[in-house]
């Protein structure tokens, strides 16, 4: 895969900045670093295939957040699951909010949105921000992947991610997030509902609620 | 940590009185007995010497789960709460069960169990973060109903937490009161003893894993064989709508499914569809639980399915009803069978109407949030059973009974239900306090008549204090499981295989090869008389439910006896719960040896009811049966087709063949040194002893 060279100018003046751009300023700003320190910016290939989920059919039952885990990590731990089921269950993406019911999540009886990999296209929030370059492209999906040996759990991937969605494992101290299972989501195979499906990747960025402005405007105090 | 699969390893220990809070192991400590229940009786013959009272602070509640939760093994999600057991004023040994989230984030935060006792001078819930466990101030909780409890202490801890909470029922020791999990579940009758100790609430967040012993090939391929055996609620394995992939149908089966219903208030609706039972992908499907619930006019009402962690079933509907904005509960409602009861029990509205419906949301809220129980459905059947005799005029005193606004529960107006609940949980009036004691109460106090105890349509009161559930499932069978506790059985393993809606000959060809006799099972209500078949299959059945209450797995689906798979001759696999078990804790252990565990906790269960009964006759002074099940609604002789009841020498025979079954004392029903050390329950029997009831 070819790296491209490409100084801050040129990509502003490129018109590749829109309004949600904007938002991403910090993510430039790493961008800015990366191409100081190594003289280039590597653009990731789209992903293959991506999730996708239909929060209509989801239950709640989390039975997609145990075959990830279960079935790729040999254990039950839906906090790491790269799917995300369990912080949305009880009230909606937007969390508990002083006892006052928004109609999402099981608090209202509401739907339950599962939260899945966008496998962004470039740039790539996660795989850019990773200091130790530990997240590549999966060669049979192009997934997102991360690379254990040179992860280092820093955690600034879960920071630059609009989603939130790789978690770090207490358990193991590295970088957990989706990699497709190779082209066969076990998540997808597991659901009782027919709620998550595995299509032709696409983007999906604009059709889900963002979870991290907090965390992003956090990323601002160090890279100023 | 566990040297084993499944377990965190830790049980937590909470003393109210003191503050203190420490841990044991739970191997060490707990191995014989898995989890659940088993700890749950445990942890009171160990600790709650008879005279404890329910709301003394040296009772213990005890919250359990197993090695299982938290896992992907089928219907695993299930906390076990046992204590004394506030619904009747004897206040024996008893649990609650509630499903939902909690016991998984039990075991996320490491605990298998959490043990309460002793008394908080002020009102205090218990925070558990992980290892991370406080006791907080509560005050600006109590007084709150169970939702807000909820949506409170998850703005304190996190989105993702659980709770476990009492309303203000609890709060007032209104012996009618549970606690709630996820504002939906509930474990029936235990409300009060957390309000007795002043604890509003258990919040519970975690970031550990369940470890599973097996390899991940190997799991999943359990999993997937679990998976393909699977029914529908209740394990029902045939649908309730002729479908091209089944032999038979039966309109009663909970299979519900079918290309013409919909999951009507989704969006854009949703068609359950055909639902093959190869089709891992639409086992959530299969159960359309509203319109069993409510009738074909809940479709348009159904926004989705909903139930416990890690279940693929779904048997909660969740129902969205505008209507009931009117009268102050919120549109949506989640809840199943009798959850619905302070709307479908109370009011008179005809079933598969709008109006029974919207009585049921408006109700399940009032009743949920409030923390009340309704035991099992007899609160409410007394009450109109009160109400059509004129009883309560004659036991409230004018003022009262002026008060009440019978005319919004003569014109079936949801207004009721609302004065009705809150009546019961603040304890307002004779009426209020009646309700809210344990059926006993009000049946004394209020001279019931005698025709209430042959009610043999109506009421079914059972026996002390509680009603029947399943009780005609397999004739002597289900009396004979309705006899064992000290409150409703709770116990669906016979009737999860009686209504599965294979045909007879299956069932009784399943029943030969399992119970050694195809006379185990009688045609519906076509009885015979018991046989040693019978006996076998009710101790399966009991043994099994605790075997469920502990593991836990859900007793509602488990066990499998049958299966939907016509190339598997339509037979399930009773050795399941063995295979979870094996394959997360790494202990091997086949059918038979768990099944020893789950003996062991039937047994220990059988022995603290007699020692706080103080007595070794079961037979003549707890294992009773009412009146009603002699006679037949219609007059019909027992035992003959159509007749719904049984004789009485052959209810002593039942109970003889039982008892050797059991291995218990075949005069008065105890269970026999011999078979508690066989159980490794040797102290057990030493204590009995000592307390002059052993052998």
């Amino acid at each position: 895969m070819k790296k491209h060279s490409i100084d801050r100018r040129d990509f502003l003046k490129s018109g590749a900045v829109s309004l949600a751009g904007l938002s991403c300023l910090p993510l430039f700003r790493a961008l800015d670093s990366y191409a100081e320190a190594s003289g280039s910016i590597p653009i990731l290939m789209n992903a293959k295939g991506v999730l996708l989920a239909d929060p209509s059919r989801c239950t709640g039952c989390g039975r997609c957040e145990l075959a990830c885990t279960e079935f790729n990590l040999g254990k039950a731990h839906p906090l790491v699951a790269s799917i995300k089921i369990r912080r949305n269950l009880n009230f909606g993406p937007n969390g508990a909010w002083a006892g006052q019911w928004l109609n999402m999540g099981k608090a209202d009886q509401g739907r339950i949105f599962q939260e899945t990999c966008k496998q962004c296209a470039h740039p790539v929030p996660c795989a850019l921000a990773c200091p130790e370059d530990a997240i590549r492209p999966d060669a049979a999906t192009g997934a997102r992947i991360v690379d254990e040996k040179k992860c280092t759990g820093c955690g600034i991937c879960v920071s630059a991610c609009p989603w939130e969605m790789p978690t770090i494992d207490p358990e193991t101290g590295k970088a957990v997030k989706c990699d497709l299972c190779g082209g066969e989501p076990e998540c997808v195979a597991a659901c009782p509902t027919r709620a998550l499906h595995y299509i032709k990747w696409r983007d999906l960025s604009r059709e889900s609620v963002r979870r991290s402005a907090g965390i992003q405007s956090n990323c601002l105090e160090c890279h100023k | 940590m566990s040297e084993l699969g499944g377990w965190s390893g830790k049980v937590l220990r909470v003393d109210l009185n003191t503050g203190k809070i420490w841990d044991e192991g739970t191997l060490e400590k707990y191995r014989p007995y898995l989890g659940g229940t088993g700890i749950g009786y445990k942890v009171l013959w160990d600790e709650v010497p008879n005279g404890v009272r329910a709301w003394d602070p040296e009772n213990r509640i005890v919250f359990a789960c197993g090695p299982l939760a938290g896992t992907s093994a089928l219907c695993s999600g299930r906390t076990a709460v046992t204590s004394l057991w506030p619904p009747h004023k004897d206040e024996w040994v008893a649990s609650g069960h509630m499903g939902g989230y909690f016991a998984s984030e039990m075991k996320y935060a490491g605990w298998d169990a959490i043990i309460i006792q002793g008394r908080s001078e002020k009102p205090v819930w218990l925070y558990v973060n992980n290892g991370n466990v406080q006791i907080r101030n509560a005050e600006r909780l109590w007084g709150s109903g169970t939702y807000r409890t909820h949506a409170e202490i998850c703005d304190e801890m996190g989105a993702a937490a659980q709770v476990a909470a009492i309303g203000p029922a609890g709060e007032n020791l209104v012996r009618m009161s549970c606690v709630i999990t996820g504002n939906s579940h509930s474990a029936g009758g235990m409300g009060s003893v957390m309000g007795s100790k002043n604890l509003k609430a258990i919040g519970i967040i975690g970031s550990r894993s369940v470890k599973i012993e097996a390899d991940p090939g190997e799991w999943k391929k359990l999993i997937d064989y679990a998976l393909s055996l699977a029914g529908a609620n209740n394990q029902w394995v045939v649908p309730s709508t002729p479908q091209p992939w089944s032999e038979w149908h039966n309109p009663r089966s909970r299979w519900t499914a079918d290309p013409r219903r919909y999951w009507g208030a989704a969006d854009p609706p949703i068609s359950t569809g055909t639902c093959h039972p190869n089709d891992r992908n639409s086992i959530g499907y299969r159960t359309l639980k509203s319109i069993y619930d409510f009738g074909e006019v809940a479709q348009d009402y159904t926004v989705r399915m909903d139930g416990c962690h890690a279940c693929p079933i779904r048997c909660f509907p969740v129902m969205r009803v505008p209507s009931a904005a009117r009268y102050g509960a919120p549109a949506e409602a989640s809840n199943t069978c009798g959850g619905w009861w302070a709307g479908t029990r109370l009011m008179r509205h005809r079933f598969n109407t709008y109006a029974y419906l919207e009585s049921a949301v408006v109700g399940k809220f009032f009743a949920d949030d409030l923390g009340l129980w309704n035991n099992y459905n007899l609160m409410p059947g007394t009450f109109q059973f009160a109400y059509d005799h004129g009883i309560l005029k004659a036991a409230l005193s004018p003022e009262e009974y002026k008060r009440i606004p019978w005319k919004l529960y003569e014109s079936k107006n949801p207004e009721f239900i609302k004065d009705f609940c809150r009546r019961i949980a603040f304890k307002i009036g004779e009426f209020g306090k009646a309700m809210g004691e344990g059926t006993d109460y009000a049946l004394q106090k209020w001279r019931f008549p005698r025709e209430y105890y042959l009610d043999g349509q109506g009421v079914r009161y059972f026996k002390h204090g509680h009603t029947r559930h399943h009780e005609w499932s397999g004739a002597q069978v289900g009396l004979l499981i309705n006899m064992q506790y000290n409150r409703d059985p709770q116990c669906h393993s016979h009737s999860n295989f009686l209504s599965s809606g294979l045909p007879l000959e299956l069932l009784k060809e399943i029943a030969a090869e399992r119970f050694g006799s195809p006379d185990a099972v009688d045609a519906n209500a076509d009885f015979t008389r018991m046989n040693a078949g019978k006996a076998r299959f009710a101790k399966f059945s009991l043994l099994r439910k605790e075997l469920h209450d502990s593991l836990p797995l859900c007793n509602w689906m488990f066990p499998w006896l049958v299966s939907p798979l016509k190339e598997r001759g339509y037979r399930g696999d009773s050795g399941l719960e063995a295979k979870f078990y094996s394959a997360v804790t790494g202990d091997q252990k086949n059918e038979e040896q768990l099944d020893l565990d789950a003996e062991r906790i039937f047994n220990l269960h059988r022995c603290l009811t007699m020692r706080q009964m103080k007595t070794r006759n079961m037979r003549e002074a707890h294992d009773l049966l009412p009146p009603w099940v002699f006679n037949d609604p219609n007059g019909k002789k027992p035992y003959t087709p159509g007749a719904r009841a049984v004789e009485k020498d052959d209810m002593e025979t039942a109970r003889d063949m039982f008892y050797a079954e059991c291995g218990w004392d075949e005069q008065n029903g105890a269970p026999t040194k011999k078979t508690l050390q066989r159980l490794g329950l040797d102290e057990v029997a030493s204590d009995l002893k000592k307390a002059g009831l052993g052998d």
